[in-house]
């Protein structure tokens, strides 16, 4: 579990396999019945020229997120965390998207330390799939 | 009685700025299980992520033709949902721009739950030229 003296240091990676039952699944979790480009191949194609569905670049933020999370432990996180993605290749089925990062630095904040982690998800050729920034506030 | 329609987005009308209404729903244990399995994390206490909050807000409001891709995510925890309470969610356009000659909508959420606690804080960026995507990857595929 970190604490504010930690620099450098990486986080607990997390690696998860893209299904499409897993992509169909997230995006059950929506209130409004709608297809879409992630769970529509049709629309999809339509939409974007693919031939395939996209994963929703949220999935990566949750997956993210469990890092995180695991990093910091989940009473900080989840009441101070943050992330912020920058998705930058398409994700989809069959792919393996692993999230990592390290500790990038520290500021003090008005209750207690902020520490900045550099985020990022690659998938399984090494590929960068989206970068970012993760934090949280410790004491 | 038929549904009223919804007006169709128009990126070029839309304002920065703009409110996307509030609405709320139930969070249940059915939306947070199906939230777990479907990033394999038993102990992910968001599922509100899966919701997309700014994204069905603005689905509220507009019917969009086009469509977008996520180019981007910012998200603030403050305290996770409890299943079983109402979540309300407040909208808005905070942006938009053009980047490389395409075009960028940027929407924001707020969510808060019955009791008044605040939840979680949310933008997305989302790049409404669509095509691209196929143009630039499918031949990578």
């Amino acid at each position: 579990m970190a604490s504010a003296e930690l620099n450098n240091t990486t986080i607990p990676s997390v690696t998860k396999s893209i299904t499409q039952v897993k992509i169909n699944q997230f995006e059950s979790c929506g209130i409004l019945e709608r297809e879409n480009i992630h769970n529509s191949p049709e629309l999809a194609q339509r939409r974007l020229g693919t031939t395939y569905t996209l994963a929703s670049g949220r999935m990566s933020v949750a997956f993210a997120s469990e890092s995180l999370r695991k990093f910091f432990g989940a009473d900080v996180f989840n009441h101070t965390g943050t992330v912020n993605l920058k998705f930058l290749r398409p994700v989809k089925e069959g792919d393996t998207i692993t999230v990592g990062g390290s500790v990038n630095s520290r500021q003090e904040v008005e209750n207690g330390t902020m520490v900045i982690v550099d985020l990022y998800c690659e998938n399984q050729n090494g590929d960068k799939t989206a970068i970012g920034q993760g934090t949280a506030i410790v004491s | 009685m038929a549904e009223a329609k919804l007006p169709e987005l128009d990126y070029d009308k839309l304002e920065i700025g703009e409110e996307l209404g509030t609405y709320e729903y139930l969070l249940t244990e059915e939306i947070l299980e199906s939230f777990r399995a479907s990033v394999e994390d038993p102990d992910a206490v968001f599922p509100t992520i899966g919701v997309k909050h700014d994204a069905t807000a603005l689905a509220m409001c507009y019917q969009d033709n086009i469509g977008g891709v996520n180019a981007g995510n910012e998200m603030e925890f403050h305290n996770p949902p409890i299943p079983g309470k109402k979540i309300t969610v407040t909208g808005r356009v905070h942006d938009k721009y053009l980047r490389r000659d395409k075009p960028y909508l940027v929407i924001e959420a707020t969510a808060i739950d019955e009791d008044g606690r605040l939840l979680e804080k949310m933008r997305t960026y989302q790049m409404k030229k669509p095509d691209e995507v196929g143009k630039k990857w499918q031949a990578q595929s």
